[in-house]
């Protein structure tokens, strides 16, 4: 064995030795799960509302994270299946109530992540990313022509709401669901796969991997949950049309928040739709487009010095930039005092 | 439809085609050398129409001669962008792909920075002004109208893209741009300074992009949200012209622009962006090297 | 009177008596009244024109007169206000806290159809009567909420009025653009039904998608056919696209209609001398009435003369809040009775009568405005009209 098929192998088996660690991830879940459930009792109005966008970011980042983090095949198009779901509920809520249109929703959004999968998956790195994007756009327009001429609409009107504490239920149970396919998958030959096909395609395909089914599984994973999400949201809303649903914003703000929070890592991103959600309300009603500039140098920023993700931020990390920073001034100031030299001889 | 009705149909296409040209022509310098796929280039293309018309409305300066000044004061934007973070990403990834997806997330960061930045400085107010907008008769009677300011656009557009393709392919550091491009580290062994040409090339690109954002303030409204559908033009532009190909950019730009306006008068402009995206998908996912692209 | 130290001190108190009387009447807590509104996003061009201002008009004007009126006793108003972003769930989430865990006294409406529908339920489940002005759908409507209120003409009505408008000065033909939106539909809708009958033939019809960089191919289109009229179900941005284009290309029909925007000052400064003789969606100006005068005086006043308020949603926004005012004046801050009072009466406001029917403005007609030598006149129906309809649109300059 060489040297470097050795570290690609240690680098997988680690993580099924990691079992002490599943303990510890199966504790901070049940946590979290037992606070989100007091919010609704105890909080106030407010209170539920925030704590629903920070559910709905952690079960879209999450679920994106799992297969985008994992295959490093970055998708734009969370976006698609965010608003196939949310038109799906608005179609049939009325005839199949609430928990089958979240499911089939998911089912749905899925269904067309396999098909779009099985179309551009063989495709990689910024093709993949930018392939995605253009086909959310593709069915935004196609949905709004559609609607249009068939229907003679073009938003719909959700006429029956489930309960404000149902739909918050939902989601936690969307976000609690897609934090434990996170920490189970992890654990399994289909999380080695894909992570095996993040690491280096190629070799996993020559080791037995069925490179192309294990992609489009996790692709359609993902799809599920932003579609479940979808269908959850959209009652929210009374009035959903293409360019709300379909607003490419969601994908790029879930993007974002599963990269700065690690895209490799399980609470990564987690963390930083909480932080981000709490953030996002705060300066709203300071400076709102301090925000967003916020989100884009935090995002510069984090790549450039942390590639990791917040996640992945130890103290050897801080000590890692302060030497860096001094060895940058020391860089500095020796070039100056070689100049002084060079002028003395 | 008349002949004159059919010229001015064209004409039209063209004209718009000329701007996603120059736009799509920077985005390409930018991709087919450095492999920084810029998703925030129509931002700096807002900046360059915003900052035309601040100096028209607030000095008075005339919106031609801002042509080279937002060209000049991008490409110095675009040297200092490129210092502060992609020459940093260059150093510390680990492989070519690694760095294109970093370089990817990073105009990400860049695109929201850029444009939330303009709409907290100017405000979402549509704005505009009236530079030539007096009609010119092309082709005499049963010809065709246009706006002085279209066929400005039209004529300074290609003057730039042309311009690009000339420099390219005929100035040594064009050909050092182009050896780059084929090859990074043969380039390197005879001698041409990467250090150097890389934040000068993506400084050009992010220079066409202010320029073609000052030739469209003249005939537009500019508000802080009109970079985005470019950026999305300029990427179907490369995709139909092959990625790194700046000739079939050009020509890509000028098909694109030519069939969107035939579709758009023949069906409808709700038609328009189906149309684009589709062939956008269909041509990344049948010649993903580009239509123009002669190694496909 | 000699003017000796007791009547000295007696006037000094009186003078501090009286200066104290105001503050006294007053009577202690304020009135708190909460809103989101887009301060940024795309929604904030419309917003920033015809709704918020008018609210923190309002407000100052209420507060230099002593308060608001609250059967009898004044109180100060205190708006609570935030930005959502053109964000739905932002604004969602807005109101809910304001209802919901701040429990305010009343509530002002957002901007725009969408973020009306999101809260329309809201206000229905807190109970805060909403008098919306910017907010304009038959599905809004057919919600039949009891809470909820919409000032603007509907479709229907305004679609009427243009083709009623155009038959009577002899129009045969119609060209139409309308944007890929629920606005540009549902008047899109209301107008083929409106024509039908009519005697009008449409020689085309095209939509667009919101955000359309370019209209000159249709708009060339529309120019071989040559129809009298031409008809834009449009936002703002594409009010002033479609006009500088068809200016561009040489269109010429003797009427030309855009829709929203064509109210706003905006339109005039951008199109300037260009602006005579087009037609668009308004409702009222300065001559409408002397209050409308003296608010439209009071919002140049107060913000600028650069900043005027528009001919369409700025007097349905001040309508609105005539209303509460009165309402608040004669049944205090009961938010039940307050609603009733505004289902149940005529009110009288600038923009003339305003009587519900369910959810519905039906006191105010659909209306045809005009940019006549810099004012954008109202021209139709002629017992409405501010000044006579000018059939013949100059050529564009």
């Amino acid at each position: 064995m060489s040297t470097s098929d050795k570290t690609w192998n240690e680098r997988l088996t680690g993580w099924l030795l990691d079992k002490k660690l599943l303990g510890r991830d199966v504790l901070v879940l049940f946590a979290l799960t037992g606070w989100a459930l007091a919010v609704p009792h105890w909080g106030s109005e407010f209170a539920v509302s925030m704590a629903l966008t920070c559910l709905m970011y952690v079960a879209l980042a999450t679920s994106w994270t799992l297969f985008c983090g994992t295959t490093r095949y970055l998708s734009l198009a969370t976006a698609a299946f965010f608003g196939i779901g949310a038109y799906f509920s608005a179609i049939y809520i009325e005839q199949l109530g609430w928990a089958t249109v979240i499911v089939a929703g998911a089912g749905v959004a899925a269904l067309v992540a396999l098909v779009m999968g099985a179309a551009v998956l063989h495709l990689r790195g910024t093709y993949f990313a930018v392939l995605t994007f253009g086909m959310t756009e593709l069915i935004r327009h196609a949905i709004t022509y559609w609607e249009k001429q068939v229907t003679g609409t073009v938003g719909r009107v959700l006429t029956v709401a489930p309960e404000r504490d149902t739909i918050y239920l939902t989601v936690l149970l969307l976000a609690v669901l897609a934090v434990a396919t996170s920490i189970v998958i992890r654990r399994t030959r289909f999380g080695l796969a894909l992570a095996g096909i993040g690491a280096d395609e190629q070799r996993a395909q020559t080791l037995g991997v069925n490179t192309r089914w294990v992609k489009i599984g996790g692709f359609m994973l993902t799809a599920a949950f932003a579609g479940a999400v979808g269908a959850a949201m959209s009652v929210r809303w009374t009035y959903i049309d293409p360019s709300t649903v379909f607003n490419p914003f969601i994908g790029f703000q879930t993007v974002l928040i599963a990269l700065i929070g690690g895209v490799a890592t399980l609470w990564g991103p987690l963390i930083a739709a909480i932080v981000f959600s709490l953030l996002a309300e705060t300066l709203r009603l300071q400076a709102p487009q301090l925000y967003l500039m916020t989100l884009g140098v935090l995002l510069i920023l984090s790549v450039l010095y942390l590639p990791g993700g917040l996640a992945s931020l130890r103290w050897e990390t801080f000590r890692q930039w302060r030497d860096d920073t001094k060895a940058w001034w020391k860089e500095l100031r020796r070039s100056d005092a070689d100049k002084q030299k060079e002028a003395l001889s | 439809m008349s002949a004159g009705a059919w010229f001015e149909l064209i004409a039209s296409g063209l004209i718009t085609g000329a701007v996603y040209a120059l736009v799509g022509l920077g985005l390409n310098l930018q991709y087919g050398l450095m492999r920084i796929l810029n998703i925030a280039h129509g931002e700096f293309l807002m900046v360059g129409a915003f900052i035309t018309w601040m100096a028209h409305s607030a000095l008075g300066v005339s919106p031609l001669l801002m042509v080279p000044i937002s060209f000049a004061l991008l490409m110095a934007l675009g040297v200092v962008v490129h210092r502060l973070t992609f020459r940093r990403l260059a150093r510390t990834s680990p492989n070519v792909d690694i760095f294109e997806a970093r370089g990817l997330m990073v105009a990400f960061g860049l695109m929201f920075l850029v444009q939330n930045f303009a709409q907290s400085v100017w405000g979402a107010d549509l704005r505009g002004y009236d530079y030539l907008t007096d009609p010119v008769r092309v082709g005499g009677e049963g010809g065709a109208q246009f706006a002085g300011n279209k066929l400005l656009l039209l004529a300074l557009s290609l003057l730039f893209s042309v311009g690009l393709i000339v420099l390219l392919k005929q100035t040594l550091l064009g050909k050092g741009v182009r050896a780059l491009m084929q090859s990074p580290t043969g380039a390197q062994l005879v001698g041409i300074d990467t250090q150097r040409l890389h934040p000068l090339m993506f400084g050009v690109g992010l220079g066409l992009s202010g320029v073609a954002g000052c030739l469209l303030s003249m005939a537009y409204t500019i508000t802080p949200a009109m970079g985005e559908p470019y950026t999305v033009t300029a990427l179907i532009v490369i995709t139909l012209g092959g990625f790194g190909s700046m000739g079939g950019a050009l020509a890509g730009g000028l098909a694109l622009g030519v069939i969107e306006a035939v579709g758009m008068h023949f069906t409808n402009p709700s038609l328009k962006s189906l149309l684009s995206y589709a062939v956008f998908i269909g041509v990344l996912l049948w010649k993903p090297n580009g239509l123009f692209n002669k190694r496909s | 009177m000699t003017l000796n130290r007791r009547t000295v001190v007696q006037a000094l108190g009186t003078a501090a008596a009286t200066t104290a009387l105001p503050a006294l009447a007053q009577g202690g807590a304020p009135v708190r009244i909460g809103y989101a509104m887009a301060r940024t996003g795309p929604w904030s061009v419309g917003a920033q024109t015809s709704q918020e201002p008018n609210y923190l008009l309002w407000a100052e004007q209420v507060n230099a007169a002593g308060g608001l009126d609250v059967k009898g006793t004044k109180r100060r108003i205190e708006l609570i206000s935030s930005d959502d972003q053109s964000n739905i769930e932002t604004c969602v989430r807005t109101y809910e806290k304001l209802m919901g865990s701040d429990k305010v006294d009343l509530v002002l409406p957002p901007w725009g159809s969408n973020a009306n529908f999101a809260v329309a339920p809201l206000a229905n489940r807190f109970q805060y009567p909403f008098l919306a002005p910017t907010a304009l759908s038959r599905r809004l409507v057919e919600m039949k909420l009891p809470y909820f209120f919409l000032l603007l003409q509907q479709p229907k009505p305004m679609m009427d009025a243009l083709v009623d408008m155009l038959k009577a000065n002899g129009a045969k033909t119609v060209a139409v653009i309308y944007v890929d939106d629920l606005f540009g539909l549902e008047n899109y809708a209301a107008l083929k039904v409106a024509l039908a009958g009519s005697g009008i033939n449409i020689v085309e019809d095209k939509s667009y998608p919101l955000g359309v960089k370019d209209l000159s191919p249709v708009l060339r289109g529309f120019k071989d056919k040559n129809p009298d009229a031409f008809i834009g179900l449009t936002y703002p941005p594409d009010t002033i696209l479609a006009s500088r284009q068809a200016k561009e290309i040489g269109f010429n029909p003797k009427f030309f209609y855009a829709s929203v925007g064509t109210a706003f000052q905006l339109y005039r400064n951008v199109m300037q001398a260009g602006a005579e003789g087009v037609l668009g969606m308004g409702s009222w100006n300065g001559k409408t009435s002397p209050g409308a005068k003296a608010y439209f005086d009071a919002h140049v006043k107060k913000f600028g003369a650069a900043k005027e308020p528009d001919r369409w949603a700025s007097g349905a926004t001040w309508a609105g809040l005539e209303i509460l005012t009165a309402a608040v004046a004669r049944v205090g801050l009961d938010r039940k009775a307050i609603r009733d009072y505004v289902a149940g009466n005529t009110h009288k406001t600038i923009l003339g009568d305003v009587r519900f029917q369910g959810s519905e403005n039906v006191g105010v007609p659909g209306t045809v405005g005009q940019w006549q030598k810099g004012e954008f006149e109202v021209v139709w129906p002629r017992n409405r009209a501010t000044a006579p309809l000018n059939p013949n649109k100059p050529a564009w300059v």
